[in-house]
């Protein structure tokens, strides 16, 4: 009888987690083709988020995980319609991506409006959360750089080194917003860019940008183009070496490959991935072991990695229902980032699992990216 | 202006104008003899710029290189004409559909693009130099510096200007391809293999194409996409200088790199567009190009 009775007990604890299991969607987004650029932080983003899914499922999670990953080209409207499939036909819990801040802007919407959670990145463009950020409640969060505060800490530390500082950015649609956010910081820490240059974003030569650079006498180049590696280029011809700093794309290993250590050494960028921390360089030693020599850009990589581990520790505890994911999500805490993400991500008026504090500048230092102190 | 930074700009100007004039002639050449534009030619010069790149890694002697690229391109090149061109000049002959080569040669230069990327990724790469023992060696002249490279691919479009003229209007195959260019079924009347003058343009092409990517891997970024800005302004130079004589090509072709340089200095936000602006006015004014004939084709 006594048996019985714990065998029904057994059973009923049995059904009770076998109805908590589930079998949950995640839907990847991602720029996987398409301008170079493009490629070398979608496919980092991505190497992130299968890491993380891997060290998952080697846990016996509760929960069967499907990952879905489509690429978007680097075309909003491929981007847009990849989502809709991803929403309606692949019914998923939530959604992980991109890395073109307007496909982001075009689908964020979408995804809001279906309630279900966006873990936007490597996205960079600073209003992504913000613009949904007073909607009760916001489903769009990013774990990803943000081009303010990358920016503002470039800035901060350029005016107190440097006394001409110019900028050379692209003209499509990144550079663009970059250069803007640039000259509002220097207007507002009171000092006017020594020259400002720009180019095409499949330009081939950057000689006359670098010449005009050189005569306007400037000391610190702020670099904001896709094709980085042309600066570098153009310099010697120009016998012109000044101090170059730029977005977190400069700290991958594909740009010292092109220019050659020597070419980069002091070159200054934003960062959010300190390698000289012990669970930093554990992160990045496990990555190289994963993916050999196609893992080439360890912050954007840790920023995937921390985007899906939060993520999945939130599927884990609310289950397959969005709004739930999406609670969970906001009450994360005590989370152990590898990158400078906090231990509570995000809150109910704060989708920026980086705040300003966070985000610090990384210095090419004998081929490695260290912490510029 | 500094002249220093003039001479500076006029090296830099006539290494890309040069590029230009490369692809401007293995445009003509193929129009020549096909009324046909390769428009896949930017791809073909990134694969030569890929291969040159993986050979010189590899340690295999420059001249080697060359030899090996070159050798490929001209099977691409053949291969294009046998497989992309050449079905459809007799299934579509006078008809409208008789235009369905712009197709085939960009699906061509698609293909080459993902083969590329399955290759090499997707990523973006630096060829090493040719002519220089390292990376960032650069020469100095009259104040200006810059790299040996940039010296070498001027002079070589004027050569490969001067042969190519020296085909077209001194040597015999000349003749063919201007008696094919003007009637096929005359030519072949006449005792003119039509289709090994055809091929021999089409290899002709590729052999510009191939000088135009090794030359070029050093002097920009070597990736899958590489190709679609070289073609578009090696066709701008091509109807620039007219789509008759290598010499108006190697004028323009200096011209719209020298332009380019000029105006990027001047006016970086829209260095592009000038170029391109002064292309089109010259076409207004003039719009069978600088050696173009006036008057209609009637053929």
């Amino acid at each position: 009888m006594k048996l019985h009775r714990i065998g029904l007990i057994a059973a009923s604890m049995l059904a009770a987690f076998a109805a908590h299991a589930e079998n949950i969607k995640i839907g990847a987004v991602q720029g996987l083709s398409g301008p170079p650029a493009i490629v070398d932080f979608g496919e980092s983003y991505l190497q992130g988020n299968q890491l993380a899914l891997k060290e998952y499922n080697a846990t016996s999670p509760k929960h069967k995980i499907e990952f879905i990953v489509y690429n978007d080209e680097a075309n909003p409207q491929r981007a847009v319609s990849l989502v809709q499939r991803l929403i309606s036909n692949d019914k998923v819990s939530a959604v992980i991506g991109t890395v073109n801040s307007g496909n982001v802007a075009a689908f964020a919407p979408m995804l809001q409006q279906a309630k279900i959670p966006l873990m936007a990145g490597p996205a960079i463009a600073t209003d992504i959360t913000a613009k949904f950020i007073d909607q009760n409640p916001s489903y769009i969060f990013r774990c990803s750089m943000v081009e303010k505060f990358q920016v503002d800490s470039m800035l901060d530390w350029g005016v107190k080194k440097f006394k001409k500082i110019a900028l050379l950015h692209g003209t499509g649609g990144y550079g663009m917003f970059a250069a803007g956010e640039i000259q509002k910081g220097m207007k507002a820490r009171g000092m006017e860019l020594v020259a400002v240059e720009s180019a095409a974003p499949n330009v081939t030569d950057m000689t006359p940008q670098v010449l005009n650079l050189k005569n306007s006498g400037a000391e610190l180049v702020l670099m904001f183009h896709d094709s980085l590696e042309l600066l570098y280029r153009a310099m010697p011809k120009a016998n012109y070496k000044p101090v170059v700093a730029g977005n977190w794309g400069l700290s991958s290993q594909m740009v010292l490959n092109i220019v050659g250590q020597e070419a980069l050494e002091g070159t200054v960028m934003g960062q959010a991935l300190d390698l000289g921390d012990a669970k930093a360089a554990a992160f990045n030693a496990k990555m190289s072991k994963e993916f050999g020599d196609k893992y080439r850009w360890p912050v954007v990589a840790a920023l995937g990695y921390d985007g899906m581990r939060i993520l999945l520790q939130a599927l884990d505890r609310a289950g397959g229902d969005p709004a739930k994911i999406q609670k969970a999500l906001e009450t994360t805490t005590g989370f152990k980032a590898v990158s400078g993400t906090p231990e509570k991500p995000f809150g109910p008026k704060d989708h920026e699992c980086l705040d300003a504090e966070n985000v610090f500048l990384g210095v090419w230092k004998g081929g490695r990216v260290v912490k510029l102190r | 202006m500094k002249s220093a930074d003039l001479v500076q700009l006029l090296i830099s100007g006539i290494a890309m104008g040069s590029i230009y004039t490369l692809m401007g002639k293995g445009l003509l050449i193929t129009f020549l003899t096909t009324r046909a534009l390769n428009f896949g030619q930017g791809d073909f010069l990134m694969i030569a710029s890929f291969l040159s790149m993986t050979l010189l890694l590899a340690g295999v002697p420059v001249i080697v290189a060359v030899l090996i690229v070159v050798a490929v391109l001209v099977v691409l090149g053949v291969g294009l004409e046998r497989l992309a061109i050449r079905p459809l000049a007799s299934m579509t002959a006078g008809s409208a559909s008789s235009l369905a080569w712009i197709l085939t040669t960009m699906g061509f230069g698609m293909l080459l693009q993902n083969t590329a990327q399955l290759v090499w990724g997707k990523s973006r790469f630096y060829s090493p130099p040719l002519f220089s023992a390292k990376q960032k060696e650069v020469v100095e002249m009259m104040g200006a510096r810059f790299y040996l490279e940039e010296l070498i691919v001027a002079v070589l479009a004027m050569v490969v200007v001067a042969v190519l003229y020296w085909f077209l209007f001194r040597a015999r195959w000349g003749k063919e391809v201007q008696a094919v260019s003007f009637d096929k079924a005359t030519a072949s009347l006449l005792g003119i293999d039509v289709r090994r003058v055809v091929a021999t343009s089409y290899a002709i092409m590729a052999v510009l194409a191939a000088v135009s990517g090794i030359l070029a891997g050093p002097l920009t970024t070597v990736q899958a996409h590489m190709g679609l800005l070289f073609i578009l302004k090696g066709f701008a130079v091509v109807c620039i200088g007219g789509f008759v004589n290598p010499v108006g090509i190697l004028i323009a072709g200096l011209g719209f790199g020298i332009v380019e340089a000029v105006s990027n200095y001047i006016n970086s936000a829209f260095g592009d567009l000038y170029p391109f602006l002064i292309a089109l006015l010259f076409l207004i004014a003039r719009p069978s190009g600088l050696f173009g004939e006036m008057k209609t084709d009637v053929r």
